[in-house]
């Protein structure tokens, strides 16, 4: 027991010490977090921009009662020359240009821009539509009302993206982490040199787990804490169900990062590897963006992949504050690949 | 009264890689309180057999009983009785020199404080340290603490010297020689025939897996390489010297001639004699014994270090 404890200590302090790991652990998910939701996560509503051009009373009323339509920001430029020069500078979507009375409304877009144009002509015809039925006096015959779907809680991106980063970060611990680190051990003949002495190697490895399980959870903490405070971001279910899932997920992935570490020579090659294993991983599972971007035929490989129950667990614990026994059979899965990693890592080890 | 056992009793090891043999049939017995030298050129098979004996790899044949415990049958229980210093040892980096000593401590039931240790091999001012900042001799004082960790009274030591310049070698004899005054038995391989001499009380000779000579330095010397190497600076020229008593061969070296004798005293005394009589005139005259060195080239026809 001693010899466990004090290997897990200095374990830590050693893990501690390397300023490199500490960088890929904790700030390399902060800053792929941040940039990714810079890039997709902005909140500003869908707006377009609209110039109306003509004059007089009508296009008066025009303006106000088309302001109020969503989604129309309403430009007031005066002359039509100025109002497509905006629209070919990419400042409008549409230019509408009213006739002085009644008749056509001449609207103008950019054909590059045209599935943009597309929508806002679309809401612009509605609004003329209602305008012409409101002037002919009959009443309509069907109406729409909004309803807010039953789920409650609106997702946010962060929300969405949290828990794949968190799942993200147990991965890359076991598979370019566990990988490197043991690799150079062996290399260095550290592992040797623990095996020289009485103590059991089980011990060793256990206490390699559990420093990585361990330094998984903190690392886990520290960005949820950040994301929930810097980025808005909302953990809406249960803390100990994320901890269990980021010691489960240490299970599989370092126990994957043994197993590679057991086939490569050189850190450099375990690297590769795990790098190989990775980065598919990262973007087939529904890490970053839904795992629906992906092509239907890649479907039942997703859904083969280890990272993919991590996270999805994660995200319906993180996101939707769903409960872990909600998810059994992707437990199940997760607790399959964590076997068989840990069997082959241990099948395969090597000290030396 | 009878010999107390050895503290190391070898017989018959031998250890195959695929169609290579590394170590064939090597027998041996180190008694308690010697410092047992294992020489040889590298590749010879010293690192094998000392990592066959300390339990680190399984023989193909033979038994190995290190302090009454059989290797084979429990090489944990083996390993808890030695102190074993691995050529190039491996260390975690960001540790420091105490916490690397605790934490091997930790994977003994019998330990010695980090402190007295640290103090055996002289690394205080280095004692918070971390391992990545030591120097090639500090690193190698590190490994003879963490074989230290445990208090064995059995040491095995992996080309202790391998890679230390003059001074650290010789400090690190300086320790060597304290374990045997401590009464601990030392078994170490090296390929430094100088090694072998100054340090160990007995040596095996290792070639290409088999131990082709074992006895005391002095006592291999006499054996294979009993010559003395008798070299003449003559004054003005060379001479046909070969004829003086005691001298079993000769030859040139750089204008001197070099004179092998089984008896260096009568081969003195007729260069004298014939020094006195005008037939030659000396210039200079050094004598040196017979080392490993010579004993090895006389056994393989090479050289250690080819």
């Amino acid at each position: 027991m001693r010899a466990y404890l004090l290997t897990v200590t200095m374990l830590f302090r050693h893990y501690l010490r390397d300023r490199a790991s500490l960088f890929w652990g904790l700030l390399f998910p902060l800053i792929l977090m941040g940039l990714i939701g810079v890039a997709f996560g902005r909140e500003e509503a869908l707006l377009f921009r609209v110039s109306v051009v003509g004059g007089g009373p009508v296009a008066a009323q025009f303006r106000r009662d088309l302001a109020r339509a969503p989604v129309l920001a309403v430009e007031g430029d005066r002359d039509e020359s100025a109002a497509l020069d905006d629209l070919r500078r990419g400042r409008r979507t549409l230019v509408v240009v009213l006739p002085p009375s009644g008749g056509t409304i001449r609207v103008y877009f950019d054909q590059a821009r045209a599935q943009e144009a597309r929508a806002a002509l679309l809401i612009l015809e509605r609004f003329v539509a209602e305008a012409n039925l409101r002037a002919s006096g009959v009443p309509p015959a069907l109406r729409v009302r909004p309803m807010p779907i039953a789920a409650g809680r609106r997702m946010r991106f962060f929300d969405f993206l949290l828990p794949g980063i968190l799942a993200m970060t147990v991965m890359n611990s076991g598979l370019q982490g566990v990988s490197w680190v043991v690799t150079e051990y062996r290399q260095r003949l550290v592992l040797k040199r623990v095996l020289a002495t009485p103590v059991h190697p089980g011990v060793f490895l256990g206490a390699l787990v559990t420093r990585y399980a361990l330094t998984n959870v903190v690392q886990l903490a520290v960005i949820m804490l950040i994301a929930v405070t810097a980025f808005g971001a909302v953990v809406a279910g249960s803390l100990a169900a994320l901890a269990v899932l980021a010691v489960l997920g240490t299970l599989v992935f370092v126990g994957m990062g043994l197993a590679i570490s057991s086939v490569s020579r050189t850190p450099e090659s375990a690297n590769l590897l795990g790098s190989l294993l990775n980065f598919p991983m990262l973007f087939l599972a529904g890490t970053l963006w839904p795992r629906e971007f992906m092509p239907a035929a890649l479907q039942p490989l997703i859904s083969a992949l280890p990272l993919t129950p991590l996270v999805e667990t994660m995200r319906a614990v993180s996101a939707r504050g769903e409960s872990l026994f909600a998810h059994l059979p992707a437990l199940a899965a997760l607790g399959a690949w964590g076997l068989a990693a840990v069997a082959i890592a241990v099948w395969r080890f090597e000290w030396e | 009264m009878p010999e107390p056992p050895p503290i190391v009793q070898v017989v018959g090891l031998t250890k195959r890689y695929g169609a290579i043999t590394a170590v064939e049939q090597v027998s041996f017995a180190v008694a308690r309180g010697e410092i047992f030298g294992i020489l040889g050129p590298n590749g010879a098979g010293k690192t094998t057999t000392l990592e066959l004996i300390e339990g680190l790899r399984r023989a193909d044949a033979g038994t190995i009983v290190v302090d009454g415990v059989d290797v084979a049958r429990d090489p944990r229980g083996a390993r808890a009785r030695i102190g074993v210093q691995l050529q190039e040892a491996g260390f975690f980096e960001r540790l420091t020199v105490e916490e690397t000593l605790r934490l091997f401590g930790a994977y003994h039931r019998r330990r010695l404080a980090p402190a007295l240790l640290i103090e055996q091999v002289q690394l205080q001012d280095k004692r918070w340290a971390l391992v990545r900042t030591l120097s090639g001799g500090q690193r190698q004082r590190l490994a003879l603490a963490v074989a230290l960790v445990n208090d064995p009274p059995l040491l095995f030591l992996d080309e202790p010297t391998t890679g230390l310049d003059p001074q650290a070698r010789r400090n690190l004899w300086d320790l060597i020689t304290r374990f045997r005054a401590e009464g601990r038995t030392v078994i170490l391989t090296t390929h430094y025939m100088e090694e072998a001499e100054r340090l160990c009380d007995r040596v095996a000779i290792m070639d290409h897996g088999r131990i082709i000579a074992l006895d005391t330095p002095r006592a291999l010397v006499a054996a294979h390489a009993g010559v003395t190497m008798i070299r003449v600076t003559l004054a003005g020229g060379t001479a046909d010297l070969t004829a003086l008593p005691g001298v079993r061969g000769g030859t040139e070296v750089d204008g001197d001639v070099v004179l092998a004798s089984a008896d260096a005293l009568r081969t003195v005394h007729g260069l004298m004699d014939l020094q006195r009589g005008g037939a030659v005139r000396v210039a200079r005259l050094r004598i040196a014994e017979g080392t490993l060195e010579d004993v090895f080239l006389q056994l393989t026809g090479r050289r250690l270090r080819e």
